[in-house]
């Protein structure tokens, strides 16, 4: 078996872990029922792999074979590594009447115009998303599988998501999907994240809204804590203003996993009680970064128990609300987030 | 709550005053005396008509420090290298009873027989991917005391052979240790019995395992104790103001700060700001020093906690987040980085010497006697 075929059956392996293999390999399907118990009887990575490859050859299987085991995983595992969100902007006319079969010809057609090596695999998956796979070459090089990037698009939406993309390879799939999709541009949406399904959940709000209401009524906590009666009678009012305020600014029930959230701050120093720096003309430069395994969670909490001022700073909840989560602030407002800010691996 | 009652009252003192170290709140203790020297004693004096043990335990740490200095330092650069670029592990330990530099040689001996001796007996030194055999070296690094009651700084490495290592291959130090004492307070010092020697503060670097033979071997040698150093809030401001103080001299490049905010899940702030704005604030914190004798470039702590109000005010204003809810874990510019667990890294041995200072000061005040 060739070396690249090789290395990608064990950059696979690596990546998928034993437990998802079973039900990995079920689904591709490309394995008989022997090939298949054979792997089930297998337990260490080392010995799986080497059966992985046997078979392979077995069966003669080709690297589009491959690359579709991968891409089944990552379908069905959508929340490991870097996703980047992008939106499409300025619709044609036409933007909406954009299907299925017209958006994979066009895109496919379009690409390789732009890349001389490429090899493109798109799928429909159930919830109206269509994954593509891209595996980027050159003049000089045959598409290198073993990084290939992931684009996730909803049709009939603007939004897109991508994982690893080099600053080489970002206006070559713009130009593609700009051209595919009917719409001008191709912008970076500024929101980043581990989950796929989190991130696409907060841009397009699926995920509990809580509206302000004439007649407020109590959200129940999930957490009940055993506190000194009279203090909590005291207390209730404003504890349930406060959670209320939370909700509103981020969502109820269950929220979407976001990691981080970056803030550039180009503002003056504004201080009455330090003249000199608040008479200094240049802005006080300064980056702030949150982070938390879920952090809109931890920013509704600072909200509802008192730790952030309620109501909740257009700041913290410009994340849902803009579906954000990287932001360059100025005097003027938040700034232009035209920044490149595709971080390469 | 708005950020302008976060502020604290920005009175001028000339003398130093000193304060319990609490977070948020600057409680002020007024002392009648002039300096600082003087109102120590009262506290002294005070602390032993009221029949507890005199020493330390009525100290609090230093108010005002002198800003860092570069190019103190005469340590070779051989030695340097060995310290800077590291992140060291603080512990505080008790005077040493007995101990010589003179017997340097002999210690190296006695330790690798403890270690080998422990070996034997089936403790587990878990070093990865080493051979069994250690070899120590104490050595002394001269040139790092500020004052003459310091007693000289020592460094101890232990080395080992990797696990598949060649007849000729160079053992490579698989841990590191030192102990050192900078300006310890000499009124302590010389209040100690004759034959103990202070080195307040151990630093070690390698695997947990060595570190605790290492321990037990100082214990049992020099009926000594060891304890765990972390770097409290107040220390971690005056390392901040310290180490900003340099940007004229040395770019510090960023100010950087993480706070852990007490929320489920557990919130992370990072707030990183930039060297020259981070400069600017400080200066525009320093009292405009009124030349005094001895008291030039001395930094008060009110003025260190001006400048972390300040920065804490900024924050506030945009985010409307009270960073005094929750903890200051780490501090890290360009010259080093400190942790409040205890950990600590000296990035330019330029300014080491004002941060021992401080970690020695820390280290005595954690003394049990």
């Amino acid at each position: 078996m060739d070396e690249s075929k090789k290395r990608l059956v064990q950059r696979l392996m690596r990546k998928i872990p034993t437990k998802m293999l079973k039900t990995t390999l079920e689904k591709w399907g490309r394995l008989t029922g022997e090939q298949q118990r054979a792997m089930d009887s297998v337990h260490s990575k080392w010995a799986l792999t080497e059966n992985l490859l046997a078979i392979c050859e077995e069966n003669e299987l080709a690297v589009k074979h491959l690359t579709e085991l991968e891409m089944i995983y990552m379908i069905d595992n959508p929340d490991h590594g870097m996703w980047y969100a992008f939106q499409l902007t300025d619709p044609e006319d036409d933007a909406q009447s954009v299907d299925l079969t017209q958006f994979k010809e066009q895109f496919k057609s379009h690409l390789r115009e732009l890349v001389r090596e490429v090899s493109i695999k798109i799928k429909k998956h159930t919830d109206e998303a269509v994954w593509i796979r891209i595996a980027w070459g050159d003049a000089s090089n045959h598409p290198d599988h073993l990084k290939p990037t992931y684009v996730v698009h909803y049709l009939q939406t603007p939004y897109v998501f991508v994982t690893r993309l080099t600053s080489k390879q970002k206006p070559m799939l713009s130009q593609a999907m700009v051209l595919s999709t009917r719409y001008l541009y191709f912008k970076d949406a500024n929101l980043s994240g581990r989950n796929l399904t989190a991130i696409r959940d907060l841009l397009m709000r699926k995920y509990q809204q809580v509206f302000p209401t004439k007649y407020p009524s109590p959200l129940t906590e999930r957490k009940q804590t055993v506190t000194n009666p009279h203090v909590e009678r005291e207390q209730a009012k404003p504890a349930a203003n406060r959670l209320q305020m939370a909700c509103e600014a981020f969502g109820g029930g269950t929220l979407p996993q976001l990691q981080s959230a970056v803030y550039k701050l180009e503002t003056k120093f504004k201080d009455h009680t330090n003249t000199l720096m608040t008479e200094r003309e240049e802005p006080f430069r300064c980056v702030v970064k949150f982070s938390s395994t879920n952090l809109l969670e931890s920013l509704k909490n600072c909200a509802s128990s008192g730790i952030a001022s309620t109501p909740v700073t257009p700041l913290l909840s410009s994340i849902p609300l803009k579906g954000k989560n990287y932001f360059v602030i100025t005097d003027n407002g938040p700034g232009p987030s035209s920044q490149m800010r595709q971080t390469q691996n | 709550m708005s950020a302008a009652d976060e502020m604290p009252d920005m009175e001028r003192h000339h003398n130093s005053v000193t304060r319990t170290p609490l977070n948020s709140v600057a409680v002020q203790r007024k002392s009648k005396s002039k300096s600082y020297r003087l109102s120590y004693r009262n506290r002294i004096g005070a602390a032993s008509r009221l029949g507890l043990t005199p020493g330390l335990t009525a100290r609090r740490l230093n108010t005002s420090r002198k800003a860092p200095e570069s190019n103190k330092i005469t340590v070779t650069n051989e030695q340097l290298t060995l310290l800077v670029k590291t992140e060291w592990k603080l512990s505080y330990v008790t005077p040493l009873y007995r101990f010589r530099h003179t017997q340097l040689k002999i210690y190296s001996r006695q330790l690798s027989a403890f270690i080998a001796a422990e070996k034997q007996q089936g403790l587990a030194v878990d070093v990865e991917g080493t051979q069994n055999t250690f070899r120590v070296s104490f050595s002394l690094v001269l040139g790092m005391t500020e004052s003459v009651d310091d007693a000289v700084t020592v460094h101890i490495q232990i080395h080992s052979k990797p696990l598949f290592a060649k007849q000729d291959e160079p053992q490579r130090t698989v841990w590191s240790g030192w102990l050192t004492c900078i300006n310890g307070n000499p009124e302590y010092l010389r209040s100690l019995p004759k034959d103990f020697i202070c080195l307040p503060l151990f630093c070690s670097s390698g695997a947990g395992g060595l570190t605790s033979l290492v321990k037990s071997w100082f214990q049992q040698s020099f009926d000594c104790c060891f304890g765990p150093l972390e770097i409290s809030h107040t220390s971690l401001q005056w390392l901040m103001a310290l180490w900003t103080n340099c940007q004229p001299e040395s770019s510090i490049r960023q100010l950087k700060m993480i706070w852990t905010l007490p929320v489920e899940p557990q919130l992370q702030v990072t707030y990183t700001v930039d060297a020259e704005d981070a400069w600017e604030l400080w200066s525009s914190v320093r009292k405009k020093n009124t030349a005094g004798e001895g008291e030039e470039n001395s930094i008060d702590i009110e003025e260190v906690m001006s400048f972390m109000q300040g920065l804490k005010a900024h924050f506030f204003r945009h985010f409307r987040l009270d960073l005094s809810a929750g903890s200051l874990n780490e501090v890290s510019t360009a010259l080093g980085s400190a942790k409040h667990s205890g950990m600590i890294k000296f990035s330019n041995s330029k300014y080491m010497i004002t941060t021992l200072m401080l970690l020695t000061e820390c280290a005595l005040l954690k003394m049990p006697i």
